[in-house]
C-alpha cells in the first residue's frame, strides 16, 4: 500500500510533528486543569460563581477556533509567536470541559458525605481534599478526556496559523495535492485522540468510587 | 472543652431562634437544657424543628438570635472546627465515605488529629468491637455492608476521638425492624458502658421512650414539653397525649385532624 | 485480606503516580529541538520551492548534515513562526516582503538599503540573519510585447511613458487597489493610458498581452512565461516598485551550530538572475518538470556541485 510505505520512508518526520503535537496539547491541558479546577471548585461551593464562571467558558467555546486564532493574533506578546497563541486558544477551548466537570463532580458527591464531613470536623480545606476531590476525581477526569481529544483535534488547526504540529501535513498535503502527506497528519491525529481517549477513560473507570 | 462543673448542663439553650434567609422561622425561642450524662430525645413530626436543634448544636447551623453553650461556651464564638471534633455526630444516611475502608472511615479525625498510626489502630479494633462488629470487617468498604452494618460502622466513627457529646439524626430510620431493634438494644449497652451525653432525633415515639432519659417533644418549631418517658405517658399535654393515643393503638404520630 | 486492600489502593496510587511522571517526562522532551540536522522550509508556491530545494540540495552534496524538507508552508507568517520556534532553520524570502509584512515598516529605498535594515532588525530582534541575495529581484514587472520593445526601441517605464496615450493596460485587481500598485505608479511615470486598466485574472494577463487585447500588464519580474511568450520587462528607471529580493532568512542559532553553512549561502549568492529564475519557473510551471532534477541540473550548471 502506498500509504504503509510513505508512512515507513517518512516515520522520522511524522514522529516529530507528533511530538510537536503533542506538546502543544500537553501543555494546554495542563493549564486548563491548573486553571478549571479550582474554578469549578469556586463555582460549586459558591453558587454566586456558577453563571459567570460557566457562562464565560461557554461564550469561548462557542467562537469558532479558526476565528479564536485570528483575534489573538494581534494580542501582543501573544500573537508574536505562533506556538504561545496556539497554547491560550486551546487551553481556552478545554477550560470548559474541565471546569464543568468539576463543578458536576462535586455537586454530585452525596449530600450527607458532605455533612458527615463537615460534622466530623473536617475544616472546608480537608473536606476538599479529602472527600470531595478524591470521590470528584472520575468525572473530573472525563471532564480532562473531553479536554484533551478536542484540543488534538484543535492542534491540528493550530498549524494554518504556523504553530507546527501534525495539521502541518495536512495543510502542506492540501497545498500539493498530496493524499498521502495529508494522511500522514490525519491518521496519527486520529490514533492520538483515541489513545488518549481509551487511557484516560480506563484510568476514570479505575478511579470510579464503588 | 475545658469540664464545666458537674451539674452544670452540658448544653444550653436560650431564647434561641432560627430563621431561614427567605424569612421562614424555623424556631421559636427554644429554650432547653441537656445534662451530663443523659439521652435526651427529640421528638416531633417533620418540620417540627428537631434536626434544626440538633444542628445547632455542632453549629452545622449557627443562631439567628439567642445563644447555643455546649460545656459553657457560646457555640457562635467558639471555635466551630474545635467543637465538632468534641462531638460526635451521626446521620440517618450515615454518609461514609465511600471511598475509605471501613478502618480509614473510623480513623478519619483521629489521623486528621495527628494520632500515631498504631495507636489509631488498636483504637478501631476497639471500637470495633465495641459496636459488635468483626475485626475482619476494618478492611472492608462502604458498599460491601449491609445497612446495619454500615450503621454501626457510623456510630463507631462518631466514638473514634471519644468525643464527651453525641448527636443522632435518626441513625437508626433507614433499616428493617429487626435491625432497628439489635441497634437500639446495642445503644442502650453502650450508653450504660460509656454514658455520653446524646441528642437524639426521632419521630417514633417508640424508639423516644425506650431509649431516651428524658423526651422533649416539638412541634412547628416550638418546644412543647420535656418529659422523662415514664411522665410523658401519662402527661395531660394535648399533643403529648396525642402521640401516646397514637402510639397505643399501633401508629407511630398523631392522627391527622390532632394538634 | 487486609493487607491485600490496602495494597490495592496504594497500588493505584502509584499507577496514577507513575502516570503522571512518564506524561510529565514525555511533555518536556516533547519541546521542540533538533541537532545534527537542518530543516529548510518553503512557502507554497514554485518559485519559493525551488530555492528551497536548492538550498537544500547543496547542503546535502557539500555538508555532512541531513536535511529535511518542510516545504510548502502556507506563507511569510507561517514561515517566521516556524523559524523562530526553531521548527526550521531556513528559508527563502524576499527583502520586501519582510520588512512590510514581518517587520510592518513601510517600504522605500533602494535594494541595498533595504536589505539592510532587513538584516540588522533579524538581527536584533529574532536571532535571524539573511543570506546574501539570490541575485534577482522578484517584485513587480510592468511587460510589453517584444515586438514593441524592440520596434519603438524602449529600455524603461520612462521612455515608454510617452506611449501610453495610444495603449491600452490590463491589471490584475490587486495591483488597482494596492496604494502603491497603479495608483502611485501612474503619478510617478506621469503615465495615461487610452482608457482605464482592464481589470483581469492574473491568469488571462500574458495571453491577452500576445493577442493584442491589451498592450501592457503588471506581473511578476520572474514570470517563467516571459521569455517564452516574447515578453519584455521595462526598466523601473524611477525605482518605483519596492525591491523583492530574494534571500535566505537563517538562524543564527544554526549557523553558530553548523558554521559550514555560511559558506554554502555565499556560494549560492549572485547566482540566480531574474531571466534564470524564470527559466526554473517555467521548468516546473510551464514543462511540468520535478522540481529535484531542475534543482540538480541547475547547481551542476552553475558548478556548484560535482
Amino acid at each position: 500500500m502506498n500509504v504503509f510505505h510513505f508512512f515507513l520512508q517518512h516515520h522520522k518526520e511524522i514522529l516529530e510533528l507528533a511530538l510537536e503535537h503533542l506538546w502543544l496539547v500537553g501543555i494546554s491541558t495542563l493549564l486548563a486543569v491548573l486553571i478549571g479546577i479550582p474554578l469549578g471548585i469556586i463555582s460549586a461551593h459558591w453558587p454566586v460563581w456558577n453563571k459567570p464562571v460557566l457562562g464565560t467558558a461557554n461564550v469561548i467555546q462557542t467562537v469558532p477556533s479558526l476565528a479564536l486564532f485570528g483575534f489573538l493574533l494581534p494580542v501582543p506578546w501573544i500573537g508574536a509567536r505562533a506556538d504561545r497563541l496556539a497554547i491560550l486558544a486551546l487551553t481556552l477551548y478545554a477550560l470548559l470541559p474541565v471546569i464543568r466537570n468539576t463543578y458536576t463532580g462535586i455537586r454530585g458527591v452525596d449530600p450527607s458525605v458532605v455533612e458527615a464531613g463537615r460534622g466530623m470536623g473536617l475544616t472546608d480545606r480537608q473536606l476538599l481534599l479529602h472527600v470531595e476531590l478524591p470521590l470528584a476525581v472520575s468525572v473530573i477526569l472525563s471532564g480532562v478526556r473531553v479536554a484533551v481529544v478536542v484540543s488534538v483535534g484543535l492542534a491540528t488547526i493550530a498549524a494554518a496559523i504556523g504553530a507546527g504540529g501534525l495539521g502541518e501535513f495536512i495543510f502542506r498535503g492540501l497545498a500539493m495535492v498530496n493524499n498521502e502527506l495529508i494522511l500522514a497528519g490525519a491518521i496519527p491525529a486520529a490514533i492520538l485522540a483515541l489513545s488518549a481517549d481509551f487511557g484516560l477513560g480506563w484510568l476514570e473507570r479505575r478511579l470510579q468510587p464503588r | 472543652m475545658e469540664p464545666t462543673p458537674t451539674n452544670a448542663p452540658v448544653i444550653e439553650f436560650r431564647a434561641v431562634v432560627y430563621t431561614l434567609p427567605n424569612g421562614q422561622q424555623l424556631l421559636h425561642n427554644m429554650n432547653l437544657q441537656v445534662q451530663r450524662g443523659e439521652t435526651l430525645v427529640l421528638l416531633g413530626r417533620s418540620g417540627s424543628g428537631k434536626t434544626t436543634t440538633l444542628k445547632l448544636i455542632n453549629r452545622l447551623l449557627t443562631p439567628s438570635g439567642g445563644e447555643v453553650r455546649v460545656n459553657g461556651a457560646i457555640t457562635a464564638k467558639s471555635d466551630v472546627i474545635r467543637l465538632r471534633r468534641s462531638i460526635g455526630y451521626v446521620i440517618q444516611d450515615v454518609g461514609l465515605f465511600p471511598h475509605f475502608s471501613v478502618e480509614r472511615n473510623i480513623g478519619l479525625v483521629p489521623r486528621i488529629e495527628g494520632w500515631p498510626a498504631d495507636r489509631i489502630h488498636a483504637r478501631v479494633e476497639e471500637l470495633l468491637q465495641l459496636v459488635e462488629l468483626d475485626s475482619k470487617i476494618a478492611s472492608r468498604y462502604p458498599h460491601q455492608l449491609s445497612g446495619g452494618q454500615r450503621q454501626r460502622v457510623g456510630v463507631a466513627r462518631a466514638l473514634a476521638a471519644d468525643p464527651a457529646i453525641l448527636l443522632m439524626d435518626e441513625p437508626f430510620g433507614a433499616v428493617d425492624a429487626i435491625t432497628r431493634d439489635q441497634l437500639q438494644r446495642e445503644f442502650l449497652a453502650l450508653q450504660r458502658r460509656l454514658n455520653k451525653t446524646v441528642v437524639f432525633v426521632t419521630h417514633d415515639l417508640r424508639e423516644a421512650l425506650r431509649l431516651g432519659s428524658r423526651i422533649a417533644l416539638m412541634e412547628a418549631g416550638q418546644l412543647v414539653t420535656v418529659l422523662p418517658p415514664q411522665d410523658f405517658l401519662r402527661s395531660t399535654d394535648s399533643l403529648a397525649a396525642a402521640y401516646v393515643q397514637a402510639f397505643r393503638e399501633g401508629w407511630d404520630s398523631p392522627a391527622k385532624g390532632g394538634t | 485480606m487486609k493487607q491485600d486492600r490496602h495494597a490495592q489502593v496504594r497500588g493505584l496510587k502509584y499507577e496514577v503516580a507513575v502516570s503522571i511522571i512518564l506524561l510529565s517526562l514525555l511533555l518536556l522532551s516533547c519541546a521542540p529541538s533538533h541537532s545534527n540536522r537542518i530543516v529548510i522550509g518553503s512557502k507554497n508556491f514554485t518559485e519559493s520551492l525551488m530555492l528551497g530545494e536548492l538550498l537544500a540540495q547543496l547542503i546535502e552534496a557539500r555538508t555532512h548534515l541531513k536535511v529535511e524538507r518542510r516545504f510548502y508552508l502556507a506563507g511569510s507568517y507561517i514561515c517566521q513562526q516556524a523559524i523562530l520556534a526553531g521548527r526550521i532553520d531556513i528559508y527563502p524570502e524576499y527583502t520586501g516582503t519582510a520588512l512590510t509584512a514581518i517587520l510592518k515598516q513601510k517600504v522605500g529605498g533602494d535594494r541595498a538599503g533595504v536589505y539592510r535594515r532587513v538584516k540588522s532588525e533579524y538581527e536584533t530582534r529574532f536571532g535571524l540573519t539573511l543570506g546574501p541575495p539570490f541575485g534577482f529581484n522578484n517584485t513587480f514587472a510592468m511587460e510589453i510585447r517584444g515586438d514593441d520593445a524592440r520596434r519603438l526601441k524602449l529600455k524603461t517605464l520612462s521612455q515608454a511613458a510617452a506611449f501610453t496615450p495610444q495603449w491600452h493596460a490590463g491589471f490584475g485587481y490587486e495591483f488597482m487597489e494596492r496604494p502603491d500598485g497603479y495608483a502611485g505608479l501612474a503619478a510617478a511615470y506621469g503615465l495615461h493610458f487610452a482608457a482605464p486598466p482592464r481589470i483581469m485574472d492574473l491568469g488571462l494577463l500574458a495571453p491577452a498581452l500576445k493577442n493584442h487585447q491589451i498592450d501592457t500588464a503588471a506581473g511578476n519580474a520572474t514570470d517563467g512565461l516571459i521569455p517564452t511568450l516574447d515578453l519584455f520587462v521595462l526598466e523601473d528607471d524611477r525605482h518605483y516598485f519596492p525591491p523583492y529580493e530574494a534571500v535566505s532568512v537563517v538562524r543564527q542559532q544554526a549557523l553558530q551550530q553548523h558554521p559550514e553553512l555560511a559558506q554554502i549561502l555565499s556560494d549560492l549568492g549572485g547566482k540566480i538572475s531574474d531571466q534564470e529564475m524564470q527559466k526554473l519557473n517555467y521548468a516546473l510551471d510551464g514543462q511540468h518538470r520535478d522540481a529535484q532534477d531542475v534543482a540538480h541540473e541547475f547547481l551542476r550548471s552553475k558548478g556548484l556541485v560535482p
